[in-house]
């Protein structure tokens, strides 16, 4: 349904994307997990046709979109990544503001905007002006307001950034039951809980490239991916940093924590303990971390996705 | 408690638009008033009022009274056929006009009254009045200048006593006669004061209204209500543009990007919306001069209404065209106030523009408030019809300045506002 071949995309001298590419199936759930800078707004920017790339393209139902950008923005909602609403305005009038620019029917909208505010939980605070909306209700608006055309693609770009739990868990359930109704979603993030819960597929973006892209079990699979030993160290220095990394070359070292990746976590959970202790550091904490997302891109960057 | 001064001190002179607006523009606009006033540099010769002069009776008496009138330090003379300066009266461009009629040699020569006649625009007589003041001692002096002052005197004895005898009047006349050749010779000095007659012969000009004034309107209320609305109508105005920017801020612009409509609507939707609220605005002001003021707005309807809907035009035009060059609100406000300052006061919402030295008045037609303010003067206080070429003509000039800022910022527009890279 969505075709993105080879998007080149650079701010001045900076190259923000690198040759993008990726295909989405129609119904299909797929997310864009990167740290910050990775280039994801720039991608949905670029696939909503509001910025141009330098070169490739964007294919929506076998049209480009920049041939074609109205027919494409018409089935498109795109929820952006900072909240663009009206302030002065009440929640029920940015609807009709909103959805009136995709030319919904009156008696159509009114419809809709009952049903996204019933859907958000603000049913209730319609008629206040969304100046005295909290974060989270502020969020719920933004991406209400961009399914009042109904459209078949979502492009959400991190919709739950710096909200507390509970819209958090709101704005969860709305999306999986637009995906349950068949909406093709592409939903941008840099926290991996999110991308693991809803995703078909994920595409691991970093500094502008896909560096790994798949189900998640694949991308569990993927080679180097391993379950991981964190061990926190008292005191940890360069010598016994040296002298553990000679016995276990799979290791990466951050401050006074050291990761050992290994795939048979049972049997030599104890061997590297042992070790340890061999080289004099002082264990301090020992943790577990199943093979997720995080270690998926830890392993493919040798950085966290989050810091 | 010290820190906290020194603190804002350092603010304030890193806040260069602050700085801007702290002492540039104070400086600029007391600069502009001094010039305009006058008071700048090389004194008074820059205040100089300007009269047309038609001469009629063509003979060397009448070219020596010019030369006359052209050596007072604050009359620039400006040497018109009749028909051409009451023209420029008529169309707003010149105040008066003097006319030196046929005979003006012989009544010099013979002692009479001069028939000199002064052609005025009513709607100008605060300028008129200027010139008066400084015209009439000279003219009544004319006489004594380059006439035949003892046929002057005798004239006058005979007017002030008809009655008296052929012996008293003889006796006078000598005495008269005797007065003036010893002022000739030097005996008797002047006191220096050039004007020294004036109050006691008058100065013998007629006054005739070329064009003119409207009586239920003050010039003076027309100035201060068309004035100010300008002046305000341009800084709300301003204040809507930059509500463009304020969406690009806030990431609105970029949402309505994301929707099937056309960008360029944004920027149209924004024209109109400025054109309605100008509109809206300057109705209730002149509803407001004419219930508060007794301004006569319902015998002018069909000009009043035309007039506000081109200056409406033009101001929010600008409005637009600032915003779709300028990066931020905090930018657009910072360069309008200065802009509308300068032009509020060069274009003559300050003060009339009659008030400003002739340069001042020449560079008046780049601000919109000029051709916006003597619109609203021609309909008020020159009380022109609608169709008169004059009035249109600025209507033209308000449309035209409109149009053209408008265009220019459609391409601004796409070139900054919607680049969102
Ligand atoms: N308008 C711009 N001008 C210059 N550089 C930009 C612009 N927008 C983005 N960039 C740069 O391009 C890179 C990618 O930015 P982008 O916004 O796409 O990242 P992102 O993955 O959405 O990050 P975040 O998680 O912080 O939203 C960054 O290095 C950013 O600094
Ligand atoms: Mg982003």
């Amino acid at each position: 349904m969505i075709a993105i071949k080879d998007l080149k995309k650079s701010y001045n001298s900076h190259e923000a994307l690198k040759g993008i590419s990726f295909n989405i199936k129609e119904g299909e759930f797929y997310g864009l997990l990167g740290p910050n800078g990775a280039g994801k707004t720039t991608t949905i920017s670029i696939m909503s046709s509001i910025l141009t790339p330098d070169s490739g393209e964007v294919l929506i139902n076998g049209n480009n979109i920049y041939t074609h950008p109205n027919e494409s923005k018409r089935i498109i909602g795109v929820v952006p990544q900072e909240i663009a609403l009206y302030n002065e305005l009440t929640a029920e009038e940015n609807l009709w503001f909103w959805g009136g620019l995709y030319d919904v029917p009156k008696t159509e909208l009114k419809k809709r905007i009952d049903e996204v505010l019933t859907l958000f939980g603000l049913s209730e605070r319609r008629k206040d002006k969304v100046s005295t909306y909290s974060g989270g209700m502020k969020r719920r608006i933004n991406i209400a307001a961009a399914l009042l055309h109904q459209p078949r693609i979502v492009f959400m770009d991190e919709p739950t950034v710096g909200i507390d739990p509970q819209s958090r868990n709101l704005i969860f359930e709305v999306i999986e039951k637009l995906h349950s109704n068949g909406m093709t979603i592409v939903y941008t993030t840099h926290y991996m809980e999110e991308a693991e819960r809803f995703c078909d597929r994920i595409g691991i973006i970093d500094n502008g490239q896909i560096i790994a892209e798949g189900t998640l079990d694949e991308l569990r699979k993927s080679s180097s991916a391993k379950e991981t030993i964190v061990i926190t160290f008292n005191n940890l220095n360069d010598d016994k940093v040296q002298k553990i990394q000679s016995f276990w070359k799979d290791c990466n070292h951050t401050d006074d924590k050291i990761y050992f990746y290994t795939s048979d976590l049972k049997t030599e959970l104890s061997k590297i303990i042992s070790q340890c202790s061999d080289a004099g550091a002082d264990i301090h904490n020992i943790e577990i971390k199943k093979v997720n997302l995080e270690t998926v891109f830890l392993s493919l960057t040798g950085k966290q996705l989050r810091d | 408690m010290i820190k906290l001064t020194i603190k804002d001190l350092r603010l304030f002179f890193k806040d260069k638009r602050s700085m801007l607006l702290s002492f540039a523009l104070p400086i600029a606009l007391i600069t502009l008033f001094a010039l305009a006033f006058g008071g700048a540099g090389q004194g008074k010769k820059d205040t100089k009022i300007s009269m047309q002069v038609s001469d009629l009776d063509q003979t060397p008496s009448s070219a020596s009274a010019m030369q006359v009138l052209d050596s007072l330090k604050n009359v620039e003379l400006l040497k018109v056929p009749l028909e051409k300066a009451q023209e420029n009266i008529k169309k707003g461009d010149q105040a008066c006009v003097l006319i030196i009629h046929k005979g003006f040699s012989d009544s010099l020569t013979a002692g009479k009254e001069l028939p000199l006649e002064l052609q005025y625009d009513e709607a100008q007589e605060i300028q008129v009045g200027l010139l008066q003041q400084s015209l009439i001692p000279t003219i009544a002096m004319l006489p004594f200048n380059i006439g035949n002052p003892k046929a002057v005197m005798r004239n006058r004895f005979d007017k002030m006593v008809p009655g008296a005898s052929d012996t008293v009047k003889q006796n006078i006349q000598h005495k008269s006669d005797g007065l003036f050749d010893a002022i000739t010779m030097g005996e008797m000095q002047s006191d220096g004061n050039d004007n020294a007659g004036a109050g006691l012969f008058g100065g013998d000009i007629k006054m005739t209204k070329l064009v003119a004034a409207e009586k239920d309107n003050s010039l003076g209320l027309v100035q201060a209500v068309a004035g100010t609305a300008v002046m305000m109508l341009l800084f709300s105005v301003v204040g809507i543009g930059a509500g463009i920017l304020d969406e690009k801020q806030e990431g609105t612009l970029k949402r309505l990007l994301y929707t099937p409509m056309n960008p360029i609507k944004i920027l149209f939707g924004k024209m109109i919306s400025a054109n309605v609220i100008s509109i809206f605005q300057l109705v209730v002001m002149f509803l407001f001069a004419s219930l508060v003021f007794g301004l006569d707005i319902y015998s002018h309807l069909s000009g009043l209404i035309i007039t506000i809907v081109a200056t409406a035009f033009a101001c929010s035009a600008f409005g637009v065209f600032l915003a779709s060059f300028a990066k931020s609100r905090q930018q657009v406000q910072g360069l309008s106030t200065l802009i509308i300052l300068v032009m509020s006061a060069i274009g003559g919402s300050m003060m009339p523009i009659f008030f400003m030295p002739a340069f001042m008045q020449k560079i008046a037609v780049i601000s919109v408030n000029f051709w916006s303010i003597q619109s609203f003067y021609d309909i008020f206080w020159r009380n022109l019809p609608i169709t008169s070429g004059t009035f249109l003509s600025r209507i033209l000039v308000l449309l035209l300045i409109g149009t053209i800022l408008n265009s220019l910022a459609v391409v601004l527009f796409r070139k900054n506002i919607l680049k969102l890279s």
